[in-house]
């Protein structure tokens, strides 16, 4: 129906949100100075398309370095998956990161411990494998 | 005006291993292109990802504070400035630090901030991070700054140190230095 798709920049990830696939992605790194702004609009379609869509959503995330401000935009958008998981709506995070780094899974690993959906953490080299 | 001794200031910055330093206004953009500077020294120096990671994450924390700070006390941009310097120390940790001008008793409180963290372990940090992201937005405006110091401490391998330099009208000059 709506789909939505922000560019990335140096600042902020490259979000794309495909409602008749029901996938978010959001790839790159993303400190902008104001979080909310950006994380509104996501935050938004997210709503939406549980609302709306009665399909399952999942979040295709290769997010790298984030500041605070977009912790907790990004906190509150899986805080709306978590709500409509309870509400038995079928919902799962993908993360993907490369194993070089091992604070992307480190930060990945803190958002997934508040998380009782479907929450995957796959490292770069052996998703090609796994999927 | 007394000409500047170019020669004596590298040789105190070499001396200082200091890798990048910044005085002056400091626009958002302005964060993002020394930000940008910083991660390609740190890829230079053969950085591992993680602590490359840790200290720009510091950097942008640091620096975003200080914008968030003077825009909630709706200064003027030139009065959002800070003094920023990353250098590493004799044991090969990198340091990051950085100043500007605050009210004093908002310096003092930072201060008082940065004391009570610095008597937590990494375990307390994280209750105390998560405890933060937990409340409403509305309870540290914009900025997240509460969250911002938790979250430098967690990536810092020793205490954050913070000092203020009094200034005249009530305002002070607050430095805070994270060693990664």
């Amino acid at each position: 129906m709506s789909n939505f798709s922000i560019p990335g920049s140096q600042s902020t990830p490259a979000i794309d949100g495909d409602w008749d696939h029901g996938t978010l992605s959001m790839q790159g790194d993303s400190y902008p100075e104001n979080s909310y702004e950006l994380f509104q609009q996501v935050f938004s379609w997210v709503e939406r398309f549980l609302l709306e869509a009665g399909r399952p959503l999942t979040l295709e995330l290769r997010l790298l370095y984030l500041n605070t401000s977009s912790i907790k935009a990004m906190m509150d958008i899986l805080d709306l998956l978590e709500e409509a998981h309870h509400d038995g709506k079928p919902v799962a995070v993908n993360w993907r990161y490369d194993p070089r780094n091992e604070r992307v899974a480190e930060l990945a690993e803190e958002f997934k411990e508040d998380c009782t959906f479907p929450f995957a953490i796959v490292a770069l080299d052996s998703a090609a494998s796994a999927s | 005006m007394e000409p500047f001794d170019l020669f004596s200031m590298r040789e105190s910055y070499n001396r200082q291993q200091i890798m990048l330093c910044f005085n002056g206004p400091i626009s958002r953009s302005l964060i993002e292109e020394i930000g940008n500077a910083l991660r390609n020294y740190l890829a230079a120096d053969h950085a591992h990802p993680s602590s490359a990671m840790d200290v720009f994450g510091v950097y942008i924390e640091l620096t975003q504070n200080i914008r968030h700070y003077a825009q909630q006390k709706g200064w003027t941009e030139t009065d959002a400035s800070a003094t920023v310097v990353v250098a590493r120390n004799d044991a090969g940790h990198y340091v990051v630090s950085a100043g500007n001008i605050i009210e004093q008793a908002d310096g003092e409180a930072l201060l008082a901030c940065i004391d009570e963290l610095a008597g937590l372990d990494k375990a307390a940090l994280k209750a105390r991070y998560k405890e933060q992201l937990r409340k409403p937005r509305e309870a540290e405006a914009a900025s997240g700054a509460g969250l911002g110091l938790i979250d430098i401490a967690r990536k810092s391998s020793a205490p954050l140190q913070g000092s203020l330099r009094q200034l005249t009208d009530g305002r002070a000059f607050v430095s805070l230095r994270a060693e990664i």
